[in-house]
C-alpha cells in the first residue's frame, strides 16, 4: 500500500532527475557535436580522457571551489547573526525580516546587471568612493586579482537573506525554558550559543550549507552576466563551461562530461561538508546532557 | 415553462452561431499560411509597422508573425539552439547573426534558399552585404541590415581622423596632455566575442590573418597577430585607453564616448544613432570612419543580421516572400532612418534623397567596404572562445603577446585537427 502512495514523487523523481542524470552519463561515452553532425556516436572514454588532461576544466574547477568556498562561508557567518538579530524582539522587526529578504527575491540577471554597473569604473558608485577615500580607482571588473571578490560579494549580498531565513526558521523550534535553565545554572550568552543555539540549529546550518552550496557549486547566471568568465577567465566556473559547451560549440559528449564530473565531485562535497560539520558542533544529545547535568 | 423554452432557443441559436463562426474560421485558417520567425528584441520591434504592413498587402493569404526574443545576441542564438535541438522548432524563420551560419548549416538546421534568389538579387547587394551568407556552396542567408566595426571620433578635438596606429596614440596623448579629454579610446576589451571583433581589426591592419579562408593557416602567433595584441595592450599600457577597459562591452564604451569623456571609440553603427539622441554630450561632434591600421590595409570586422529558412518548415515559399517584403529597399529605407539599421541593398547607399538627409550614410558605406568576415567554420565560437580568452590574459597582464597567441594557435589548431580539417 505504501508503496502505491510513494509512487508519484517517485515517479516524478525518476523522470526529473534520475532520467537526465542517466541520459547525461551515457552521452558522456559518446562523441555527440557539431561535427558529428549531431549524432551520438560511442567514443569509449575518450571524453573522460580529455576531461583528466583539460587543464581549462580543472582551473574552472579550482576557482569554483574558491567561489563557492569562501562565499557560502561567509553567508552561513552572515546569516547566523541575521538570524540571531531578527529572533530577538524588538519594535519594526516584521519590516526588517522583509526587507531583509529583498536581495533573495530579485531575479539574479537583474542584480547582476546592477552590480556591473555599481562596479563600473570609472562610472560606478564603488569607484568613485575608492577615490575620494584616496585608494584610487581600483578597476574592481577588469583585475583579475579583483573580480573574484566581486562575484563572491555579489554573491554573498544575494543570498545570505535566504540562509538566515532557514537559520530564523530553526531559531524559533528551539524551547526558551533552555536558556532559562542555562541562565539558572549562571551560564552567560555565549554558553547558551555555545551549548544550545549552535547545536540545535545544527539541522538547520546544515540544511543551509548544502542548499548553498550545491548552489555555489553551479553558480551561472551571475558570473555569466556580471563578468562573462573573465578578465583572462579568472571568474570561470565549471557550469559556465559546460554551458559553452553545450550551447556555443554544440559539443554536447564533452558537456555531459562536464556536467557528470562536477556532479560527482559535488556528492563528495556534500559528504564532506557534512563530516566537517559533525565534528565543528556537539551533537544535540552532548548539549541536552550539559544542560541536565 | 415559457422561460425554459426561451432559454432552449437561445442556447441552440448561439451554439448554431458559434459552430458557424467557427467553421468559417477554420475554412479561412486553412487557406491563410501562417509564418513566424524569431528576432531579437530590437529587431521585432523595429520591423512592427513592417510586419503590420505586410499582413495588410497579404490578408487572407500569409499572416507573418514576429516573436520578440531576448535582447543580447547570445541570448536569441541560446532560445533558437534550444528549440533547434528538440526537433521541428517552432518556427519557420530567424533573423541569425553571421557568426552562427556555418554552425547551423553544418547542423543541418537550415532550409538551402539559391533556388528562391537568382544572380540579379546578390548582384544588388552592397560588396560587404554579399559576405557571410554562404556556407559550403549552398546560400543559407538573405542580409536584413549590415554591421561592421567602426571608429567613432570626435570632430570638435581634431580636423581629421587618424589612420594608423601610431597617429591614434600620438593624438590621444597630445589631447590628454593638454587636458581637453581623459581618454584617448575606448573599446570592448571585456573577455566576450568583441575582443575578438576588436583584435581580427587590428590583426588585418597590421596586414595579419586570424585564419586564412582555404587552407587554414592560423595567423595568430605570427609577426601581425602578436603586433595587434601588443597595440591593443598598449593603449592601456600607456594610459591612452583607461584599465577598465578589459572589462568594457559596447554599452561601457558607449557610455564613456557619450558623456565627452573619450576622443576615439570601436563601436557597431547602432551607435551613431544613439550619439544623436539629446542626451547625448558630444552630439553634432561625432564623425565615423574606418579602423585604424597600416597604410592599405584598414578593415572593418562584418556584423550582419540575416534571415533564414529552417529546415522542416512548411511554408517555405511564405517565408521568402515575407523576407523580400523585409528587405526591400523601402524597407531599408524605413529601417535606417527610424533605427539606424545599416542598409545592405547598393541602390539605398546611392539614393541622393537618403544621402541628402543622412550624409553619415556615404561614410557607412565606405565602411562596408573593407568588411572582412571572421572565420568561417562551425567551430567559430571554439576558436573565438580560445582567443577571447588569451586576449583577456594579455591585457591583464598575465601573459606576454607573443606567450598568450603561442597559446592560443595551439589550441586553435587542436580544434581544428579534432574537426579533421587539417591546418
Amino acid at each position: 500500500m505504501i508503496v502505491f502512495l510513494l509512487l508519484p514523487a517517485l515517479l516524478l523523481l525518476v523522470v526529473v532527475f534520475v532520467g537526465p542524470l542517466l541520459r547525461y552519463a551515457w552521452l558522456s561515452f559518446h562523441a555527440d557535436s557539431v561535427i558529428t553532425g549531431l549524432i551520438a556516436i560511442p567514443n569509449g572514454g575518450a571524453n573522460w580522457l580529455r576531461l583528466l588532461q583539460d587543464q581549462r576544466f580543472w582551473q574552472d574547477f579550482g576557482q569554483t571551489m574558491r567561489f563557492s568556498g569562501v562565499s557560502v562561508g561567509l553567508e552561513l557567518v552572515l546569516a547566523l547573526m541575521i538570524a540571531l538579530l531578527l529572533d530577538q524582539r524588538w519594535r519594526g522587526r516584521d519590516i526588517v525580516r522583509t526587507l531583509a529578504l529583498i536581495p533573495w527575491a530579485l531575479p539574479t540577471t537583474v542584480m547582476a546587471l546592477g552590480w556591473r554597473w555599481i562596479f563600473n569604473t570609472p562610472y560606478g558608485p564603488v569607484d568613485h568612493l575608492s577615490r575620494i577615500v584616496g585608494l584610487g580607482s581600483l578597476n574592481i571588473l577588469g583585475d583579475p586579482s579583483f573580480t573574484w571578490m566581486a562575484t563572491v560579494w555579489a554573491d554573498v549580498w544575494k543570498t545570505t537573506p535566504f540562509a538566515a531565513l532557514i537559520l530564523l526558521a530553526g531559531l524559533q523550534t528551539i524551547p526558551v525554558d533552555l536558556y532559562e535553565a542555562v541562565r539558572l545554572e549562571g551560564g552567560n550568552a555565549f554558553i547558551c550559543l555555545r551549548r544550545i543555539t549552535l547545536p540545535l540549529l545544527r539541522p538547520y546550518i546544515l540544511l543551509a550549507l548544502l542548499f548553498r552550496l550545491s548552489q555555489a557549486v553551479g553558480v551561472f547566471d551571475l558570473i555569466q552576466v556580471l563578468t562573462g568568465g573573465g578578465p583572462a577567465s579568472s571568474t570561470e566556473s565549471v557550469a559556465l563551461y559546460a554551458y559553452l559547451n553545450a550551447l556555443r560549440f554544440l559539443d554536447f559528449g564533452y558537456s555531459a562530461t562536464i556536467i557528470m564530473a562536477s556532479f560527482i565531485l559535488i556528492s563528495l562535497l556534500c559528504v564532506l561538508a557534512w563530516i566537517v560539520l559533525q565534528i565543528l558542533i556537539p551533537t544535540q544529545s552532548k548539549s541536552q546532557e550539559v544542560v541536565e547535568s | 415553462m415559457s422561460l425554459n423554452n426561451f432559454l432552449r432557443r437561445v442556447l441552440v441559436s448561439l451554439s448554431v452561431a458559434l459552430l458557424f463562426s467557427a467553421s468559417i474560421g477554420l475554412v479561412q485558417a486553412r487557406s491563410i499560411e501562417s509564418v513566424s520567425f524569431l528576432m531579437a528584441a530590437p529587431f521585432a520591434d523595429a520591423t512592427r509597422d513592417l510586419v503590420t504592413q505586410f499582413n495588410k498587402e497579404h490578408r487572407g493569404k500569409i499572416h507573418l508573425k514576429v516573436i520578440r526574443g531576448p535582447l543580447e545576441t547570445e541570448a536569441i542564438s541560446d532560445l533558437a539552439i534550444s528549440s533547434l535541438l528538440l526537433g521541428k522548432a517552432p518556427f519557420d524563420g530567424l533573423l541569425m547573426d553571421v557568426t552562427w551560419l556555418p554552425k547551423y548549416a553544418a547542423a543541418g538546421w537550415m532550409e538551402p534558399l539559391e533556388g528562391y534568389f537568382n544572380q540579379n538579387d546578390l548582384e544588388s547587394l552592397a560588396m560587404g552585404a554579399r559576405e557571410g551568407n554562404s556556407y559550403d556552396g549552398h546560400l543559407y542567408r538573405w542580409p536584413m541590415t549590415s554591421d561592421m566595426g567602426l571608429l567613432y571620433y570626435r570632430t570638435d578635438l581634431m580636423d581629421k581622423p587618424p589612420e594608423t596606429p601610431d597617429e591614434l596614440i600620438l593624438i590621444s596623448q597630445t589631447l590628454q596632455k593638454d587636458k581637453k579629454i581623459d581618454w584617448g579610446y575606448v573599446w570592448e576589451g571585456r573577455q566576450y566575442e568583441g575582443i575578438s571583433c576588436v583584435y581580427l581589426e587590428m590583426i588585418d591592419g597590421f596586414g595579419g590573418d586570424w585564419l586564412t579562408p582555404n587552407d587554414n593557416q592560423i595567423g595568430l602567433d605570427l609577426k601581425p597577430g602578436v603586433e595587434a595584441a601588443t597595440w591593443l595592450q598598449g593603449t592601456i599600457d600607456l594610459g591612452v585607453s583607461p584599465k577598465a577597459v578589459t572589462n568594457y562591452a559596447e554599452p561601457e564604451a558607449l557610455q564613456s564616448f557619450k558623456v565627452g569623456d573619450a576622443a576615439f571609440m570601436r563601436n557597431w553603427p547602432y551607435a551613431w544613432a544613439e550619439l544623436q539622441k539629446s542626451d547625448s554630450a558630444v552630439k553634432g561632434n561625432v564623425g565615423i570612419t574606418t579602423m585604424v591600421a597600416k597604410p592599405g590595409h584598414s578593415t572593418s570586422t562584418l556584423g550582419s543580421w540575416g534571415l533564414t529558412v529552417l529546415k522542416g518548415s512548411k511554408h517555405v515559399d511564405a517565408s521568402i516572400e515575407a523576407i523580400r517584403f523585409l528587405t526591400t529597399d523601402a524597407a531599408q529605407k524605413q529601417l535606417y532612418l527610424q533605427y539606424g539599421y545599416t542598409p545592405t541593398e547598393q541602390s539605398v547607399f546611392d539614393d541622393p534623397l537618403l544621402l541628402n538627409e543622412s550624409p553619415i550614410l556615404a561614410d557607412f558605406e565606405k565602411a562596408l567596404k573593407v568588411v572582412k568576415p571572421r572565420p568561417e567554420t562551425p567551430l567559430y565560437a571554439q576558436i573565438s572562445d580560445v582567443l577571447q580568452r588569451q586576449l583577456s590574459s594579455i591585457l591583464t597582464h598575465e601573459q606576454t603577446p607573443q606567450a598568450g597567441l603561442d597559446v592560443a594557435t595551439h589550441n586553435t589548431r587542436q580544434i581544428l585537427i579534432s574537426a579533421g580539417d587539417q591546418p
